[in-house]
């Protein structure tokens, strides 16, 4: 996985839908947190939310243990649903659940693995403090029910744009933006230098670099792209 | 026994991984003359690289005699790709709990026919039940499964044959393929464990399989250790016997005689001759042997 962090929930109106639908995932299941990463196919970023307290999610990616906790790392690549118990050799589990434990976050818990048809994957991962006798009793009777809800979530985040928008979404810079605003605005290349007191070439160098990322032919199409992908202002 | 092996756990078992892709290559490559690529008189293909599930039935010994490979419907598997002719170019199933079955095979050259350990029969319901219960236990509830009409027959003999067939038969290779729906129950699972006599637990604990294998390991490799050194000790041995008798030498023909009698037991000193197994072993002596002539 590709070393971007997760957001946790922090996603602005649609993230904090996700968040409640895992609340909600919580509350039917009688699960203590719920937790929800996606990669997607094209540059394997990551994607993810959870019902976390804001000290333990705060604490979880400044250590990075989104990139090394396998119960998201390892588990995604399983079939089936993945007990945790069965990652405790696993190479990073020791250190995320000693952290856990002073978060009171529970150490039972499952992983369930998604799949999407172009090659996405998501994994639900859904905790819980109980007995392990109580525990292995009722792993077995909600197994199918989270596997649809977990597809279901992985579907709804994907139709969402939440991962479609990041792959689309290009990443243009504050100057790149400006001087298509100015474009926008029916500017030249060269009243755009004047404006924005810079060479003409380095406009240039801007305009191309944006038309590059938004995939554009020529300028034209670059502002119309970044007119619908509402990263500057129709004029 | 059965042992599941997916993407978390196959670090653990190259070994019984590669075997169980020579059964494949036998099967379905030499048996079943399908269009598989065979590399190394193993069978892979794409869908290997897509961390699927494998569920590995192995003797005693701990050979690789039959094997399945399960997929998520919900991801790229081979009904919605390579098999979509079965499904006459309708799309394929996806749903959370249904799972894909491909590359159903047993190892018919090293099992006998009839029932009980050691049969076609009794391997291909061990694995069946395997199957059933790593998919039960993982909330799955139906899996769809491609097999040769043969292993379809083998199947509903035993009690757990297709409820449904999706698609058509297709050629394929010297046989056909078809996709046979199989639901996932308790019932299946009696029936099978019923027809097969097989009451005891069949999935491998795999804590107390890796100890054995490492108990295993480490075996084979003290016993291995062993045998060097005492070959080493042979050689040492060997060698202190021609210096002795190099030493002793009282004349040139007597000392070519020893050197060229050193050569034939111990393996030429000078690269020059043909690099046989005592080749390596014989040069840390010799070299003390040459400087001495």
């Amino acid at each position: 996985m590709a070393q971007r962090p997760l957001d946790l929930g922090k996603s602005g109106p649609e993230g904090q839908d996700i968040t409640s639908r895992l609340h909600e995932i919580c509350e039917s299941l009688g699960f203590e947190h719920a937790c929800y990463a996606s990669n997607t196919p094209i540059n394997g970023e990551l994607i993810g939310f959870a019902t976390y307290p804001e000290d333990w999610r705060e604490h979880y990616l400044a250590k990075g243990y989104h990139l090394r906790d396998p119960t998201l790392t390892r588990a995604i690549h399983a079939v089936a649903p993945v007990d945790w118990s069965r990652l405790r050799d696993t190479q990073g589990y020791a250190e995320v659940f000693r952290d856990a434990a002073d978060f009171a976050i529970p150490e039972t818990g499952l992983s369930v693995p998604i799949r999407g048809a172009f090659g996405d994957r998501g994994v639900l991962t859904l905790a819980r403090t109980c007995s392990p006798a109580e525990w292995a009793s009722q792993k077995r009777a909600i197994m199918q029910q989270v596997q649809l809800l977990a597809s279901q979530l992985h579907d709804d985040v994907l139709r969402s744009g939440q991962v479609l928008q990041r792959i689309r979404q290009p990443n243009l810079s504050s100057r790149e933006k400006e001087v298509l605003q100015w474009v926008a605005a029916g500017k030249s290349q060269q009243d755009i230098a004047d404006i924005l007191n810079l060479s003409n070439r380095t406009v240039e160098v801007h305009l191309r670099s944006a038309r590059e990322k938004l995939g554009a032919l020529n300028t034209a199409q670059a502002v119309g792209r970044a007119i619908g992908l509402r990263m500057i202002y129709p004029i | 026994m059965i042992l599941i092996v997916d993407a978390l756990n196959r670090h653990e078992y190259a070994d019984i991984l590669n075997d169980m892709y020579r059964l494949r290559a036998r099967v379905f490559g030499d048996r079943l003359g399908w269009d598989v690529d065979i590399v190394d008189g193993m069978e892979r293909d794409s869908f290997d690289d897509l961390d699927p599930a494998y569920i590995i039935g192995l003797d005693e010994e701990g050979h690789v005699i039959s094997c399945v490979r399960a997929l998520q419907t919900l991801g790229p598997h081979m009904l919605s790709d390579v098999f979509s002719d079965i499904l006459d170019g309708e799309p394929p199933l996806r749903s959370a709990t249904i799972w894909e079955a491909t590359r159903f095979c047993v190892d018919t050259e090293r099992l006998g026919k009839g029932r009980g350990t050691g049969t076609i029969a009794h391997a291909t319901c061990e694995l069946n039940i395997g199957a059933l219960e790593y998919a039960i236990e993982s909330g799955i509830t139906d899996v769809i499964a491609v097999v040769d009409p043969r292993m379809d027959r083998v199947l509903r003999m035993s009690g757990n044959g297709a409820y449904d067939y999706l698609g058509k038969t297709v050629a394929m290779g010297k046989v056909h393929a078809l996709a046979g729906l199989l639901d996932c129950t308790e019932e299946r699972l009696a029936r099978v464990r019923e027809f097969a006599a097989i009451t005891g637990p069949v999935l491998v604990d795999e804590a107390e399989f890796r100890a054995r294998r490492a108990r295993q390991a480490a075996k084979a490799a003290q016993t291995a250790q062993a045998q060097a050194a005492m070959a080493a000790q042979a050689d040492a041995a060997m060698a202190e016997y021609f210096i002795r008798q190099i030493d002793a030498a009282s004349s040139p023909e007597e000392l070519a005689a020893v050197l060229s009698l050193a050569d034939t037991v111990l393996g030429p000193v000078r690269g020059a001759g043909p690099a046989g197994q005592d080749g390596p072993r014989a040069h840390p002596h010799m070299p003390s042997v040459a400087h001495r002539n």
